[in-house]
Formats: C-alpha cells, sequence, structure tokens
C-alpha cells in the first residue's frame, strides 16, 4: 500500500479581500471568495513549490538523498518552456538521478503527478503549485496562488485506496492560447457545469468506496460555490464539501487548489476517516481515496496574512510593471550564476583545512588566513543575524531590481551572518516578506530561496532572508 | 632612494558640464597644475604620464589615459590609465611617485579625469554598481550608497551613533567648500537641513552622499633638482601607503571600520617618520558620511567610536586642532571618481603653499587619504613643507 508520507502546504501572505476588488471593479466575479493569495513580486509557481515542499521534508525523518521521483504539477511554470523540475531539484538539493516529471496544461496536473508518484518505486515528491493569470476585468478576479507538496511512500500515514479516471472532449471551460497570459473561459455556464459534474461523477462513483462515509472531499474549486454544484450527483455531504474547501480562503490556485484542500482536510481529519480528491482540468476528472490524517505543516499558518490594497495588487502581480532592464544589469554569466548555485540555494561555505577558518563563497584563498586551499564543504545554518542593513528607496537600486522595486516598493539589503561548525561567516541578501521599518541589526532571519532579478529572459533565484516569527522554529 | 616633490597641482572646476569631455576637463586641469609652478616648466620635460580613471558611462574604455595625452599634445610620453574605482587617481600618483623615487623619471605627470552627469539615470545607476562585489554584494541590490549605509548601520548599531553623527560632516565640509569657487556643491547647510533630507539608503539621506560630478585633475611629481629648479616652496611626499582591502564589505573581517585605510595610514605613517597628532590638515575620502567617521578612526585621528565626538567637539574644523576636508571634501566639492585621488593632492598642495581658500594657518605636514569602492583599495599619502635650505 502506497499513500502520504508527509505533506506540507505553503501560501503566500498578501491576501486582496474581494470586497477590494469589487471596489475597484464594482463587480466581483469571485464566487464565495472572501480573500485571495497572491505571491509577492519575487516569488512564483518555483519559489512556491520550493517553500511548500521545505516544509513537508521539515516534518519527517525522510532523507532527500533517497527520494526516488519527483513529479511536479502547476499551469503557470515562470517559462512556458525551460527549466522547471530541474530547478527544483537543485533548490530541494535532491539527487541528479531523481526520476522527474512535469505535468502541467490543466488544473488536473496535480492528479497526474500524484498518480506518477503512486505507480513509482521507493520515496516520491509531489509538488503543485500555482498562480494563474487572467483578464483583470473578469476571469482574473478568483485567481489566487498557493502550493502544496506530499512525500509518497510505502507504510504511509494517509493510504491512498484508488486512482479513478475519467475523461472527454469539452472544450472551452478553461483555456490559455500559446503565448497569451490570461487564462480563459468562455462561459457557456450550464454546459461547463455539466460537463465537469459529468466527469467528477463518473471519476468518483468508480472509487472502490462508499462515498457516504467521506468526512472531507476536496473538489475542483475554481469558486466557492461550484464544488457543491458539481458533486449534486454524488452521496457527499455539504459538510464533507465544505471540508476539503479552501478557495474561500486563498482563491483559485489552479492545478494546486485540489491538492492544498485535501491536505488541509487531511490536517483536520482523524485516523480512520476516509478523504476524497476530486480534480477536473482539460476534460479529464480524476478521484482520489484517502484513508487515514496526517499532520500537514503551513496549514496552521494559512490565516497568517497581510491584507493589500489592489494598486498594491496589481503592482506585485507584475500587471503594471514594464519588466525590462533598462541601463545595463548585473555582469554576473549565466555560467558564474551556476556554478554558484550551491551557495545561493544552501549557503555551502568553505572550510579551511589548514586553519579551519570558514569562508563564503568558498572561493579563492581562505579568508581567515589567506592560504589558497582546497575547502571542504561546509553547510552553514538556516537561520542568521543581521550585522548590517540598509532599505533601498526607489531610485537606489541598479537597474535589474527596478522592477523589484516597483512591483515590491523599498527593499532591505542586509549583511547576514551564519554559524557553521568552523565559526561564522557572512553574506549579502535582501530581506522579504518584512516591513523594512520593523528590522533592526541583531535580529534573526531564516533563509528562503526568491527571484532575485531577470536579465535577458533568465530569471535567477537565489537566498533571501524572512524574519522569524513568534512561535517559529 | 631620492625623493619626490609636488611641483606642481591643479584641478578643472567639479560640477555638471554638459559641454564638456573627459579630455577638456583635463586640459582644463592640466592648465592649472602647469601654472601652480613658480618658475615655468615645459611640458616637453614631461617623462611619463598615470591617468585614473573608472571610466564611468563607456566612452573611451581602452586607451583613454594615451587619447588624453595625446589631446593634450604630450606627444609620445608614456600613459598608463590606472583603474582602482575611486582610489584611481590616488594609485596613479602612487605610481608617479614610484617612478621618480625610483630615479627612472625625472618629471611625471599623475592625474584623473570623470564624467558622470551625461547618461541616463538608468545608466548611471549601472555605472554606480561597478565597483562593488559583483556576483554577491550587487545581486543583494546594492550600488555604493547601500553598502556604506550598512556601514552606517553597524556603527551606529556598535556606538550608538547618532543620524546629526553624520549630518556634521556635511555641515562642515559644505561651510568649506562655500568658498571653493571650483566646488560642486559649494552652498552651505544647517545641521536641520542636513539631517532632514530625502533618505537615499537608510540611514544615510541626501546630504550623507557625494554627488556624481564631472571634474580632472593633475600633477607634477618631481625629483628633488627638478622641484628646487623650479620652485620656491618645496612640498614633498614624506610618506606613501597603499593596501588593498577584500573587494566586497561581507567579506572583511570588520563592517565598522576599512582595513585597508588602517594598512596604508600605518605605512604612510611610518615612511613619513610622524604620527596622527603631527598633522596639521588632512583630505580624507568622504563619499558618505560614514566614511568621514571611520577616516578618522582608521587613520589614528581618534579611538574607535571616537569620530562623532571629534564633529562635535570641532577638532576637524577649518580652527580645529586638525583641519580635515578644508576644500570641501568629496561632499560639497565632488567626487569624479578618477579625479578625486589627485584632486586632494591639490588641496594638500595649496594649503602647504598657503594658497588654500580655507587656509590653515602655516601648516606643516598634511595627509591626503584616497579610497576605492567601499575599501578594496586604499592610499594615504603625506606631504611636508621643506624650507629652501632643508634636506630630504
Amino acid at each position: 500500500m502506497r499513500g502520504l508520507i508527509a505533506g506540507g502546504v505553503y501560501i503566500p501572505r498578501f491576501r486582496l479581500s474581494s470586497d477590494e476588488l469589487e471596489t475597484a471593479w464594482g463587480t466581483s466575479h469571485a464566487a464565495g471568495v472572501d480573500q485571495k493569495a497572491v505571491p509577492a513580486a519575487d516569488e512564483d509557481t518555483l519559489t512556491m513549490a520550493v517553500a511548500a515542499t521545505e516544509r513537508a521534508l521539515e516534518s519527517t525523518s525522510v532523507d532527500r538523498a533517497a527520494i526516488d521521483t519527483v513529479a511536479a504539477a502547476t499551469t503557470t511554470p515562470p517559462l512556458e518552456e525551460g527549466d522547471f523540475v530541474s530547478r527544483l531539484v537543485r533548490m530541494l538539493d535532491l539527487p541528479a538521478n531523481v526520476a522527474s516529471t512535469t505535468a502541467t496544461h490543466h488544473t488536473a496536473a496535480g492528479a497526474e503527478a500524484l498518480s506518477r508518484a503512486l505507480d513509482a518505486d521507493g520515496t516520491a515528491l509531489v509538488i503543485a503549485a500555482d498562480c494563474p493569470e487572467g483578464d483583470l476585468a473578469d476571469s482574473d478576479h478568483p485567481f489566487g496562488a498557493g502550493a502544496a507538496a506530499f512525500v509518497i511512500g510505502d507504510d504511509p500515514a494517509v493510504a491512498i485506496d484508488d486512482v479513478a479516471w475519467h475523461s472527454n472532449e469539452t472544450p472551452g471551460i478553461r483555456f490559455r492560447e500559446r503565448g497569451q497570459r490570461d487564462t480563459e473561459s468562455l462561459g457557456i455556464t450550464t454546459y461547463e457545469r455539466d460537463a465537469i459534474r459529468e466527469a467528477v461523477t463518473s471519476a468518483a462513483t468508480s472509487l472502490p468506496v462508499d462515498l457516504e462515509t467521506a468526512t472531507a472531499a476536496a473538489v475542483h474549486q475554481p469558486n466557492a460555490s461550484l464544488p457543491y454544484r458539481i458533486t449534486g450527483d454524488l452521496p457527499l455531504s455539504p459538510d464533507a464539501v465544505s471540508a476539503g474547501t479552501i478557495v474561500d480562503q486563498i482563491g483559485d490556485a489552479g492545478a494546486a487548489t485540489v491538492p492544498i484542500g485535501l491536505l488541509s482536510a487531511l490536517d483536520e481529519a482523524d485516523d480512520d476517516d476516509l478523504t476524497v480528491g476530486a480534480f477536473f482540468g482539460g476534460g479529464s476528472a480524476t478521484a482520489v481515496a484517502c484513508d487515514g490524517s496526517l499532520s500537514v505543516p503551513g496549514v496552521e499558518r494559512i490565516d497568517d496574512t497581510e491584507p493589500i490594497s489592489y494598486s498594491t495588487y496589481l503592482r506585485e502581480r507584475g500587471y503594471v510593471v514594464d519588466g525590462d532592464v533598462s541601463g545595463g544589469g548585473a555582469n554576473v554569466s549565466l555560467p558564474n550564476w551556476q556554478q554558484s548555485l550551491d551557495q545561493r540555494y544552501r549557503l555551502v561555505a568553505g572550510s579551511c583545512p589548514e586553519c579551519g577558518g570558514v569562508t563564503f563563497p568558498p572561493k579563492g584563498a581562505c579568508q581567515e588566513c589567506h592560504a589558497r586551499v582546497e575547502f571542504d564543504e561546509v553547510d552553514a545554518s538556516r537561520t542568521g543575524t543581521i550585522r548590517a542593513m540598509t532599505v533601498i528607496g526607489q531610485g537606489g537600486a541598479p537597474p535589474e531590481f527596478a522592477q523589484l522595486q516597483q512591483q515590491d516598493g523599498a527593499y532591505t539589503a542586509a549583511i547576514v551572518a551564519f554559524e557553521t561548525e568552523g565559526g561564522s561567516v557572512t553574506l549579502p541578501a535582501q530581506l522579504t516578506d518584512v516591513d523594512p521599518e520593523a528590522m533592526a541589526v541583531g535580529d534573526t532571519v531564516r533563509a528562503t530561496i526568491r527571484r532575485i532579478y531577470t536579465q535577458e529572459g533568465v530569471t535567477r533565484y537565489g537566498v533571501k532572508f524572512t524574519p522569524i516569527n513568534d512561535g517559529e522554529r | 632612494m631620492r625623493d619626490a616633490y609636488v611641483l606642481g597641482a591643479g584641478q578643472s572646476s567639479f560640477g555638471s558640464f554638459p559641454e564638456e569631455t573627459y579630455l577638456s576637463l583635463f586640459d582644463d586641469a592640466f592648465d592649472a597644475a602647469m601654472d601652480s609652478v613658480d618658475t615655468a616648466i615645459d611640458p616637453e620635460q614631461i617623462d611619463e604620464a598615470f591617468l585614473g580613471t573608472l571610466g564611468v558611462g563607456g566612452r573611451q574604455i581602452g586607451l583613454s589615459g594615451p587619447a588624453v595625452t595625446e589631446h593634450l599634445g604630450l606627444h609620445g610620453v608614456p600613459t598608463t590609465r590606472v583603474e582602482n574605482a575611486c582610489a584611481a587617481s590616488g594609485y596613479a600618483f602612487r605610481q608617479a611617485v614610484t617612478a621618480v623615487r625610483s630615479g627612472l623619471v625625472d618629471v611625471a605627470l599623475a592625474g584623473g579625469y570623470e564624467v558622470m552627469t551625461d547618461a541616463s539615470s538608468d545608466h548611471t545607476r549601472w555605472w554606480l554598481g561597478v565597483s562593488g562585489e559583483t556576483e554577491w554584494e550587487r545581486t543583494s541590490g546594492t550600488t555604493f550608497a547601500g553598502v556604506y549605509a550598512q556601514m552606517a548601520s553597524a556603527y551606529m548599531d556598535e556606538y550608538d551613533a547618532e543620524i546629526d553623527d553624520l549630518s556634521r560632516v556635511a555641515v562642515k565640509n559644505h561651510g568649506n567648500g562655500a568658498q571653493n569657487p571650483k566646488a560642486h556643491l559649494g552652498f552651505e547647510c544647517s545641521l536641520e537641513d542636513a539631517s532632514a533630507a530625502p533618505s537615499v539608503a537608510d540611514p544615510l539621506n541626501l546630504y550623507h552622499c557625494c554627488p556624481t560630478t564631472d571634474g580632472a585633475s593633475a600633477v607634477l611629481v618631481v625629483s628633488e633638482d627638478v622641484a628646487r629648479e623650479h620652485s620656491d616652496t618645496l612640498v614633498r611626499v614624506a610618506g606613501a601607503g597603499a593596501s588593498s582591502g577584500r573587494v566586497g564589505l561581507f567579506q572583511r573581517e570588520s563592517l565598522t571600520s576599512i582595513p585597508a585605510s588602517v594598512r596604508a595610514g600605518e605605512d604612510a605613517y611610518e615612511s613619513a617618520g610622524i604620527e596622527p597628532s603631527d598633522l596639521d590638515f588632512a583630505e580624507v575620502h568622504d563619499c558618505f558620511a560614514i566614511a568621514e567617521l571611520l577616516a578618522y578612526e582608521d587613520l589614528g585621528f581618534c579611538d574607535r567610536g571616537e569620530a562623532g565626538r571629534l564633529l562635535r567637539e570641532g577638532v576637524t574644523d577649518p580652527d580645529g586642532d586638525l583641519p580635515t576636508n578644508t576644500s570641501g571634501g568629496l561632499k560639497s566639492k565632488g567626487h569624479p571618481i578618477g579625479a578625486t585621488g589627485t584632486g586632494q593632492v591639490v588641496e594638500a598642495f595649496k594649503q602647504l603653499r598657503g594658497e588654500a581658500y580655507v587656509q590653515v594657518d602655516d601648516p606643516k605636514y598634511g595627509l591626503t587619504h584616497n579610497v576605492g569602492g567601499s575599501g578594496g583599495g586604499v592610499t594615504v599619502h603625506i606631504f611636508e613643507k621643506e624650507g629652501m635650505e632643508g634636506s630630504a
């Protein structure tokens, strides 16, 4: 029997309320959505995927070196073509020989990824992350963001009994043309609802379980009313559907919504509870039956939010900012950047075999004794202390950071000290997810991976630091 | 080893001059340097030239040094362009001193030039970040203001310093620069103005930052024989120190000191055979207000954490024990990157000859301190006024 060993959820902290949306547009096309999660300017599906997966891995004893398969799901990879899962492999320090796949193209991609992991041998990761975009006046209204990660293996805490499928051609329900940013729907209401209900009903009734006994059901939820309507032909109680519905708090997070709803339901479930997942996308429905419960880190922080205005929303999401770098960007070549990924993602420092001093980055002569040595690799702690900091206001940023500043406002550039076995090292990095005014020299911060800057179409990712909140480890 | 002397020194006006080029600005500086010599010297006597520039804006990236000397009519003179960011001409001057001391040349031209105000604001910001450590410091989103602001934050945290301690640098240096007709920002400012200015990189505000400036400066470095032949007042290069440091602030052992300044200062004092207390004036590298505070401490003007007190007590005012940045400093006189190092020498030369705009009473020893980037390269020079009968 295979199933879930661990899970993790990450939701960006910004929330746009539907009241703000309605004030901006005079109407809201986000039925039942109270508020939606908004990724910050330096977040995307990759960074959210990493954040959710780190939470999942921290909650289990699974060794990341022992992971055999990684299956990612998203409808909004940062690049339409290019590196996605390979970046996750480096950012998460997974073994290079991990079998990988990216499911995309529709909102049921998470089911495809989950199925791949269940079919595989050994330990597998499933990561669903999404942040769809749409026409601001209409289809964008319900679109939120978030990520869910599942660690799949044998002898699980939550057994996944079966996966059932139903596929039919039902065009026009949700699609994005090649080269376009906006996800669209033709809005043929009855046709759409009937098609989804038929597919979900067919898949769910194929499961070898008694649906009446389900205590929770995470069902395809582009808004908060549809899950009830498309399960009308199923013996699922409204309470069960409610327990698996998360869209009202985070918005429609594309391929990640049902996975997040599923994990949030499992976090609330008892050990002998049945939880059902029902995905729909691109004409296909997939249903899964889950037995058991699981404590899922990140679920408890879904309510840990910061409300934003509609204008901030437009800026953070980049709807109103031109992304071109004007005046020239930093002269760091991609080959050089690529060579430093262990430092930028994992803070790998160098220990001097002669004096024991630590050097970061571990290149050139030892910073302590100035000898030219072959460094031994040492991992720095993921938490550090601010030794110096400045707030870079409008106009003070190098050109490649002008876009970030236009989107996210003034940012804090700090020098952060980290402890390693051989002593402390310092590195310069930005703080993120923080009010610059609230930070000071001496504060402790935690490493995370975010977008650093984009030049010539290629986004560089690397370490930034977030404040450590009360009650966190 | 024989001694090197400063025979003449001059600068163009510092400011924003859309009608000028780096070539025409250096013409002005060179003419001023030649005019400052008591008994005219033939330009054909110049054996070699060392010219500093970062090359802001790109323009003539390759071979700008020879372009300058050929434009001047110093035809065929071997010319080396020196690049050490804001310390470019501090190092060019050091090269000239070394060349004369070695006996290889009798007359060397040292100088620098920079044009910084003719590019778009985006392009200018790109250039202002090129001398920080590129792979980590720059990509954390900082330009120079940000890196010095980080030093200021660490300094203020360590010593409980206040914004006014930074602002007093601006008040003093603007007070001096207001009397210097060649200064870029030749106006006075009050402590209130200096502390209430808009933020550039917190905690540094506009008055804690030097301007971007167009300008050039030139110095004639000569042997003792040449100096005695052409000058009534001998200005000897009594001490020379220089040191490198890690280019990135985060790579250094201290965030509240520039270690290369300490090393360069110690070497300069030792080679001149004097102590900081022997100095009569100093020109220090005040690209940002915090840099002047650090300079006081790194160069031994006071103990660690005492720089704010020096400013409060007026020790570095023109009528204090150690007048500092009587030219207006980088803050008021301006900071045309490559021209700054030899620009400081111009002020030292004028002070020792009694020709400064803010004149110190009969000085004997003066110091110049030039910092590249946030401390990757530093030069310190000490100058001594000799009587005509004095020996080296």
